[in-house]
Order: structure tokens, then C-alpha cells, then sequence
């Protein structure tokens, strides 16, 4: 892996977000739903400069729409993933996958 | 505000901070948290909240770059403006050189000026322990006031080291003198002081050769400077050698034990010499009393917190040793002694700070003239850029571009202007030194390349606001718009300029007259006694047992007049309290200048005699008698003087002759009571008064006749008027200074004038040229030129007059004897000013006048 196709774990999180919110990704959404499904409460600027820095690297592209009346009538800015960064997503999985397969299996349901 | 929208504080700081491409979105998203917020959690919160994101987003990726985010070439636009200045300069040459000129000669002054005034203040503060070292003065009272100087009893010195513990050496000192000094094949005047041996300990003039522990122990020891090693022994290491030491009828074989580097002008004790302190006080000082004031003492304290108690038991041990005195003693720092030289009635008046303060408001006002110039000619020729910025502003340039073009212009110009100031310094340097007679040399430090950067883009940016903020902010339609409006209604601040400038240069010629003529008065005032054509010299080896022959020798050579045994020094010799009289209370302790002369001095100095007779050999033996001035006898409070016997320290005397008044100090100070005392033995010199006209053969003849008698000693007369002059010599310099100053600095208002006079007629050239179409005549036109001025330089003559006279008189408040304020002084310099004006614009208007009006109405 070079070093751009490095994601940390808060880039992660909000690449897959924009993933599961399809064209509904925008700065608040995301930080909503960070909130909503992790219980965690992450402040807006680093929800942005996070999307900023993944649209640089590639994994994302903006689009700009949606004014509504609630936001003083300015537009919003949409994130959507581009196929590299679903690409990065799955790789990442498949190779969480294969380094849980590595571990000794434990057994929950007991 | 609504309580229902974000805080706005935040909102323009945001829009402030943050990139144009990215605010509307992160804005409209911070926007509806916020409104959620509202709902959740309440106004105030939902606004902390907002106000923290807004502060979180403050980041790089956020934050817009310097410049409007447009990159520009930066470089190549100041490149550009460069080539416009340098193309600016070249077109307006005159009006650059003008600038340029005034400027840095403005800047050259100060530096001068500057480099003066730190010499003067760095004077004896090089000794290590400087904060520490304290001279021991004296305040002498009598009926006449208080008398200040640095003399005290000698035996001070040793109680001082036995009992006051707050001191960590005590000097005992003389200041220096002439001495003759002779080694085995010549003989030298040289300059010299007596010591003691802690004389090293707390002074740190450092030692090339020899031991300074113990250097002036030995009664026998002398101490020499390098200069004076080679001088007698050819060679810098002198420790060891032998010379002989003469003085008066004293003679002494000493050795060398150190050889020390030569004095700097850093020092203001000059010498070249120290023997042992020892050997005068033993040997040299006959009256050796705690009334009698021959030394100097100088304390350094282990503490200089503890002053004031140093000083109280000094003062004691003192009185305890002299009861009844009305002498007391007081300590002030060593240091400040070169500055804070004078003492009127008991207090510290100043002394040579006024002159370091005199010429530091000078540099001021210099400074301020020349900047004053630069800012008017800048801002005027400016304002002939008004199409320029037109055509710019309509080809998209934008006004932060015309304002650094314009601060390129002037920084550029005043930094040219600096840089030719420090060659004009470095370059004149020896002439200066030569005038201000001091050895200065252009170190650059640090502290002076800041200061005088600074100093330099101040001016630069206020010279160029002018043009860049006014002019670049004006409306396109009216910079391109033909229109005389502009210039006429921004003039006023230029005439209150050029107001200024002409006060300042008025006070300036009126000093300069001041000066001059005091000291042209102090030069010619009739003191009381003649001081043209006498020379004295050193009696000393045969001189000293046989000088009646001598006397009588001289006298018959053709070209002497008069000749004299004398103790005469211009400035005062020895000052005595030892007089008492018949009626003497304890407050009538009267301090006198004595004099002892042989016959013939009284009239040999021209002082006339008031009552009685002069010393005369025909009257039998004068060996116990005395002759006061007119302010003595007044100050005694006696009736009928002659014959009245008074006693004197050295035995009871008879007022033979009363004399009148006679200015023996200085005309800083009111005639003293003074005393001749017949006594030609004990005297020091003798005195010649020779015909005028016949100065130089007469002295060589008296040259060689000395060199018969006097084989082994050097000839080396003095002339009185001289000695009078070096009085004077600080206040000449500074008279001759001051006159170059004053006049470079009017030179400076005149380019300055120059410069707005050339200005405003080449504006109005359209306006003569159709007048003269009109039929207005040269003269006409002239008068009208010329008229804005005049009344500038008016109103400053209404101002610099009253200040010139306030600054003129507390001067001379200086002098006891001085000239008097006239009115015509005051005219005098309102005319010079306006003569000069007039002068400085005329020729600009007179080449305008006679323009033919074709060539001014004729457009390009």
C-alpha cells in the first residue's frame, strides 16, 4: 500500500459514511450519523477538512446544490465516493477479514 | 441582531479567515447545526457551539491564502516598481536631486550630531568600577554665596582609609600640570599629576609594562604613558630607566616602575605623567592644613547605595578636623563630573549637558526640516500622478498595487538618501573631528544601522501614505479629469509644513547671531587687565636663585616693554580663605584669588590703581605687604583701606594700594575678591610684555638669552590672551559648530522651498501664460508667485521671533557679563528669512514670469 491509499480510522469512518448515505452525504448528515450510529460527538470542521483531504487524495468528489431556506439560503456541498475509494474500501475489509481469519476462534455464543 | 441567528462577530470572522471557494457551503452547514442546535439546547449554548466550530475550522486547509488568493507575480511586480522609480528619477531629476540632497544631508548632520553626543556622554565611563567611583567636592560659604570646586585638604585622604568603612580606596590626587622632565640628553615640558599608590585600583587605564600594584609606592617612582617612553627613551619599555624631575627650586631623580597605553579622549583627565603622591605631600606642599585646599580625593564605595553615608562621615571627620569651617563636603559620581560641570550658590546647574542638550534639539530639528522636505516634495510631485493612477486604475490595476508603488518610490528614495548620509559622514569625518576638535571615527553598530532604519522607513511611509492611500483611492473620472481642485485643497498641510520649517530655521539664524556676537563680546571685554602681547614663562634651575638678574637682563632687550615676576594665571591660581581683618565675624569668610608678584606686575597687566601705591622698590623693603582689588575691600567692609594691617596665612600684612576691579575667572562669574601679595621668591613665572608688532623677534631673542642662563631647560612661553581664549575654547567650538549646523539647516528649508516654489509654478503655467496673453506684466506675475510665500514665511516669523527671543535669553542668563538682547537681532534674522525665501522662489518665478505664453499654452 503507498502512502496515499493509507486511510486512518477517522478517514474510514466518514468514507464509509458518505458510502452509506449515498446523496444525502453532506458536512451535517455526516456528522449526524456519526453521532447516531457510534455515539460519538465529532465537532464539523473535522468532519469537513476530512472530506476536503479525501476528495484531494481521490477517494471522493463534491458536487455542489440543495439550497434550502433552513441553512440562509446557501447551497451545500455533496460528497459522493468515486470508485477508487470504494475500491479502497473493500480492500481494507478483505484484508481485516483475512488478519481476523489468523486469529484463534473464540466462541461468543457460549 | 435576532437571538435566532449565529453570533456575527464569528460569521465575518469566518469570512474573514476562509477561502471564497469553500465558505458558502461549511458556512450554510454551520448555519443549520446551528438552528439545530437552537432547538436542542438553547440559544446561548447553540451560540458557543458555533463560535467554538468557527474557531475550529481556522486551519490550513481553510484559511484563504495572503493575497486575495489570486497568485500573482509578486516579484515581477516589484520589479516593475522599481523600473517606474528609476524611470521617475530620471525624468525628474531636479526634483530627485533636490530631495536627495536634503535628505541626506539633513541625516548626515544628525549622524554628526549623533556621534557627538555619544562621544561627549561616554566620557570617563569606562572605568570598570564607574558606578562605584565618587570625587569628593567642596561648597565653600561666605558672604558672597557659595563657591563649588573639587579642591580639599589633603590630610582628608589617609583619615578616609582609616574610618569610613564604606569605602574600598580612597585616591589622592592633583589634577595635571606642566612639569619639566629631563633625562640625560633633553629636557621636556611635560604633562603631568601626583598619585597614590590606589590610584590603579580604581581607575583602569590599562598597563603595557611594569607593575601597577605597586607603581606609585616609592616616592621616587613615575608612572608614563607609551607615547612618552618613546619620547624620552625611545623605546616603550621604560621600566627601570632613570629621569629627573624639576620643578620651581624642587629636583628629584625618579625611576620608571610602569608604563601605562596612551590616554584616549575617553578620559577626560589628560596626562602624560603620574609620580607619587608621596613625594608631593611630603615635599611639595609646604601647608600642609586641613584649611588649605590642594587636593583632589576620589573615593570608590564598596556599595553605591551607600553614598549618602560615605558622605556625612567624610563631611564629619572634616568638620572635626577644622572647627568652625563653613566648608562643606559632598561626593558626586566621577563620571558625571564632564557633564555636570557647574555649580551656581551650592547647586548642580548643568555645565556641558546643555551643550549635549543644545545640539541634540538641533539634530531634532534638522532631522525634522529635512523630513518635513522629503514628505512635502513627495507628496507634491505626487500629486501630479493623478493621470497616471487614472490610466492605471482603468486598466485594472488594483489600489493595493498602486499603493506599494508608490512606497517602493519613496522607501527607495529615503534609503538612497540614507546610504549617501553614511558616505557624507565617512567621508567628512576628518573635517568634523578637526572642528569639533575630537577624535571620533564612524563604528557602525548595531543600535545605529536600526535606529536609523527606522527612522528612514518612517519617513518613507509617511512621505509615500500620501500618494498611495489619498491619490490610489480617488475616483477613476476624477484623476483623469483636468482639474487644478486636488492640489489647492490639500496644499494647507503643506504650507503648515513649510511654516514650520522657516520657525525652526529663524530660532536657528538667531542662535547663530547669539553666539557669535557673545563671544565676540567675550573676546574683545575689557577685563581689567591687558592680556595683548605679554607671554609668561616657568622660572626654574638658575631662574630661580638669580631671576632679578634675569629680570633686568630682559629688560634691556629691544622689543620688551615691561617685565615682571609673576604669579599670574588667567582663570585663577590659589584661592585663600586665610585672610582675617579687624572686625572679621564667623559668617564673613571671605574667599580670595591670591596672586603673589614681584615689582612691576600691576602695571605690567595695565590694572589700574584706585588708591594707594603699586609694589615699588624705591618705598624701602614690600615684604609684608598687600594689595586688594575694589570687591575685596568691599567684601572686608573696610573704610579707608591703606595703611590698615590685616593678617594673612603667612604672617600680618599692610595694605599698601587698592586696585580696581579686575575679571580674573571668567565672565560666567561676577568679579571675585582677589589679592596681590609681594612675595617674588615664591613666584612661579616670569611675565614680559612686549612691543606690539615685534612679537616674534622679540621672543627669540628672549629665547636665546634664556638659553644662555638657563642651559639645561626649554624655553617654552605662553601667551595670556591665549590661555584667556581656552577658557572660552568649549564655547568656541561649540559657537563654530552651532554656525555650520544652523546653516546647513536653513540650506535645507531653502531646497525645500525650492523645490514647492518649482512645484506650483510649473502647475500654474497655463494660468501665467494666459494672464500674459491678458496683458499682465512680469512683475505682476512674480508678485503673485510669490505672495503665498511671503505670507508663509511671515507667519513663521511671527512664531520663531517670540521663541528665539525665550531661548536666547535663558543662554545668556549663562553669563554674568553679556550682551543685550536688541531689537534688530530679532529683525535682523526675519529679514535674513524672508531675503532668503525670496531669493529661493524668485528665481523659479522670474523663469515663469518670462515665459513666452505660446510655449505655455501650447499643448503637447
Amino acid at each position: 500500500m503507498g502512502r496515499t491509499n493509507f486511510l486512518g480510522e477517522f478517514e474510514e469512518l466518514i468514507l464509509t459514511l458518505v458510502l452509506i448515505l449515498g446523496d444525502e452525504a453532506y458536512g451535517n448528515t455526516i456528522v449526524r450519523a456519526i453521532k447516531e450510529h457510534q455515539n460519538r460527538e465529532v465537532n464539523l470542521s473535522s468532519a469537513h477538512i476530512t472530506l476536503y483531504r479525501l476528495e484531494e487524495k481521490g477517494f471522493l468528489e463534491s458536487y455542489l446544490g440543495g439550497a434550502t431556506k433552513a441553512r440562509g439560503g446557501r447551497k451545500k456541498r455533496y460528497f459522493k465516493i468515486t470508485n477508487a475509494g470504494k475500491a479502497l474500501l473493500q480492500e481494507m475489509k478483505d484484508s481485516r477479514t483475512n488478519l481476523w481469519k489468523l486469529t484463534p476462534q473464540l466462541n461468543f455464543s457460549s | 441582531m435576532s437571538p435566532k441567528r449565529p453570533p456575527r462577530l464569528f460569521v465575518n470572522f469566518f469570512k474573514w479567515y476562509c477561502k471564497p471557494s469553500l465558505q458558502e457551503t461549511i458556512l450554510g452547514d454551520m448555519e443549520e447545526q446551528f438552528d439545530e442546535d437552537l432547538e436542542q439546547y438553547g440559544a446561548s449554548k447553540a451560540k458557543r457551539r458555533f463560535g467554538w466550530t468557527v474557531l475550529r475550522f481556522f486551519r490550513k486547509d481553510i484559511i484563504r491564502s495572503l493575497f486575495n488568493g489570486q497568485k500573482l507575480n509578486y516579484l515581477g511586480m516589484f520589479k516593475h516598481n522599481l523600473l517606474i522609480t528609476y524611470r521617475g528619477f530620471k525624468r525628474h531629476k531636479s526634483t530627485f536631486l533636490i530631495n536627495l540632497i536634503g535628505l541626506s544631508t539633513g541625516l548626515a548632520c544628525v549622524l554628526f550630531i549623533y556621534l557627538w553626543v555619544t562621544d561627549e556622554i561616554r566620557k570617563d565611563k569606562f572605568h570598570e568600577d564607574n558606578s562605584h567611583i565618587y570625587q569628593v567636592y567642596s561648597n565653600h560659604h561666605d558672604a558672597s554665596g557659595t563657591f563649588t570646586w573639587k579642591g580639599v585638604p589633603g590630610l582628608l585622604a589617609d583619615e578616609i582609609k582609616a574610618k569610613v568603612s564604606e569605602v574600598k580606596h580612597v585616591v589622592a590626587a592633583t589634577d595635571a600640570h606642566e612639569y619639566t622632565l629631563s633625562t640625560d640628553n633633553d629636557a621636556y615640558k611635560v604633562n603631568g599629576k601626583f598619585a597614590n599608590e590606589y590610584f590603579f585600583d580604581v581607575f583602569s587605564f590599562p598597563i603595557t609594562h611594569g607593575d601597577a600594584k605597586n607603581a606609585l609606592v616609592d616616592p621616587s617612582s613615575i608612572v608614563i604613558t607609551e607615547s612618552l617612553a618613546e619620547r624620552l627613551f625611545s623605546t616603550s619599555d621604560a621600566v627601570g630607566k632613570t629621569l629627573e624631575f624639576h620643578f620651581w627650586q624642587f629636583k628629584k631623580t625618579l625611576t620608571v616602575t610602569a608604563v601605562i597605553e596612551d590616554l584616549t579622549t575617553a578620559t577626560s583627565d589628560q596626562f602624560d605623567f603620574i609620580m607619587s603622591w608621596t613625594y608631593y605631600h611630603e615635599v611639595l606642599v609646604s601647608y600642609k592644613q586641613w584649611g588649605n585646599y590642594y587636593a583632589r580625593v576620589i573615593v570608590e564605595l564598596n556599595d553605591p547605595s551607600n553614598k549618602k553615608q560615605a558622605e556625612q562621615k567624610i563631611d564629619a571627620i572634616f568638620k572635626e578636623n577644622l572647627e568652625g569651617t563653613r566648608t562643606d563636603l559632598f561626593l558626586t559620581n566621577y563620571s558625571d563630573q564632564y557633564l555636570f560641570n557647574k555649580y551656581e550658590n551650592g547647586e548642580q546647574t548643568g555645565g556641558r549637558i546643555e551643550y549635549v542638550k543644545l545640539f541634540s534639539a538641533v539634530a531634532l530639528f534638522i532631522l525634522i526640516i529635512a523630513c518635513i522636505n522629503f514628505i512635502n516634495l513627495s507628496t507634491a510631485k505626487a500629486s501630479q500622478k493623478t493621470k497616471e493612477i487614472g490610466v492605471k486604475k482603468s486598466l485594472g490595476a488594483s489600489r493595493n498595487s498602486l499603493v506599494a508603488q508608490y512606497f517602493t518610490e519613496t522607501t527607495c528614495l529615503s534609503l538612497l538618501g540614507l546610504f549617501v548620509a553614511y558616505a557624507l559622514v565617512y567621508l567628512l569625518l576628518p573635517q568634523f573631528n578637526y572642528l569639533s576638535e575630537k577624535e571620533l571615527s564612524l563604528n557602525i553598530d548595531g543600535n545605529m544601522i536600526f535606529s536609523s532604519l527606522v527612522i528612514i522607513l518612517i519617513v518613507g511611509i509617511i512621505a509615500g501614505s500620501y500618494p498611495s492611500f489619498y491619490l490610489s483611492g480617488m475616483n477613476i473620472l476624477k484623476s483623469l479629469k483636468p482639474s487644478l481642485s486636488i492640489a489647492s485643497r490639500h496644499s494647507w498641510g503643506r504650507r503648515a509644513l513649510v511654516i514650520v520649517q522657516f520657525s525652526i530655521s529663524i530660532v536657528l539664524i538667531v542662535a547663530t547671531i547669539l553666539i557669535q556676537q557673545q563671544m565676540r563680546y567675550v573676546q574683545t571685554k575689557n577685563l581689567g587687565y591687558d592680556r595683548d602681547n605679554i607671554v609668561y614663562f616657568e622660572r626654574e634651575g638658575k631662574l630661580l636663585e638669580n631671576h632679578d638678574a634675569f629680570i633686568s637682563e630682559l629688560q634691556d632687550l629691544s622689543g620688551v616693554e615691561k617685565t615682571a615676576a609673576s604669579g599670574f594665571m588667567v582663570g585663577g591660581g590659589n584661592s585663600t580663605g586665610g585672610v582675617s581683618w579687624e572686625g572679621k565675624t564667623e559668617e564673613e569668610q571671605v574667599q580670595f584669588w591670591e596672586t603673589k608678584a614681584g615689582y612691576g606686575l600691576i602695571d605690567l597687566l595695565g590694572i589700574e590703581l584706585v588708591e594707594g601705591r603699586a609694589f615699588d622698590p624705591s618705598f624701602g623693603t614690600d615684604s609684608t605687604s598687600i594689595i586688594f582689588n575694589e570687591t575685596a575691600i568691599a567684601a572686608m567692609g573696610m573704610e579707608d583701606p591703606i595703611g590698615k594691617t590685616i593678617h594673612h596665612y603667612s604672617g600680618d600684612k599692610k595694605i599698601i594700594g587698592v586696585v580696581k576691579d579686575f575679571n580674573l575667572i571668567s565672565l560666567h562669574t561676577k568679579v571675585e575678591p582677589a589679592l596681590f601679595l609681594f612675595n617674588p621668591e615664591q613666584t612661579h613665572f616670569i611675565m614680559v610684555k612686549i612691543e606690539s608688532g615685534k612679537e616674534l623677534e622679540t621672543i627669540e631673542k628672549m629665547e636665546s638669552l634664556y638659553d644662555e642662563f638657563n642651559t639645561n631647560y626649554p624655553f617654552n612661553p605662553r601667551f595670556v590672551d591665549q590661555d584667556y581664549q581656552a577658557l572660552y575654547s568649549s564655547e568656541e567650538r561649540v559657537a563654530s559648530l552651532s554656525g555650520y549646523f544652523a546653516g546647513l539647516a536653513i540650506m535645507i528649508s531653502c531646497l525645500g522651498l525650492f523645490g514647492l516654489a518649482s512645484f506650483t509654478t510649473e502647475r500654474r503655467t497655463k494660468e501665467i501664460g494666459i494672464r500674459k496673453v491678458m496683458g499682465s506684466g512680469v512683475w505682476n506675475i512674480v508678485l503673485l508667485l510669490t505672495k503665498d510665500f511671503t505670507k508663509m514665511v511671515g507667519i513663521a516669523i511671527v512664531i520663531g521671533i517670540p521663541l528665539s527671543y525665550y531661548l536666547g535669553a535663558k543662554w545668556l542668563e549663562n553669563y554674568a557679563y553679556s550682551i543685550a538682547l536688541e531689537w534688530w537681532l530679532f529683525i535682523g534674522a526675519g529679514i535674513i528669512a524672508l531675503l532668503i525665501a525670496w531669493i529661493t522662489v524668485g528665481t523659479q518665478t522670474i523663469k515663469a514670469a518670462t515665459v513666452n505664453p505660446v510655449e505655455s499654452l501650447k499643448d503637447e
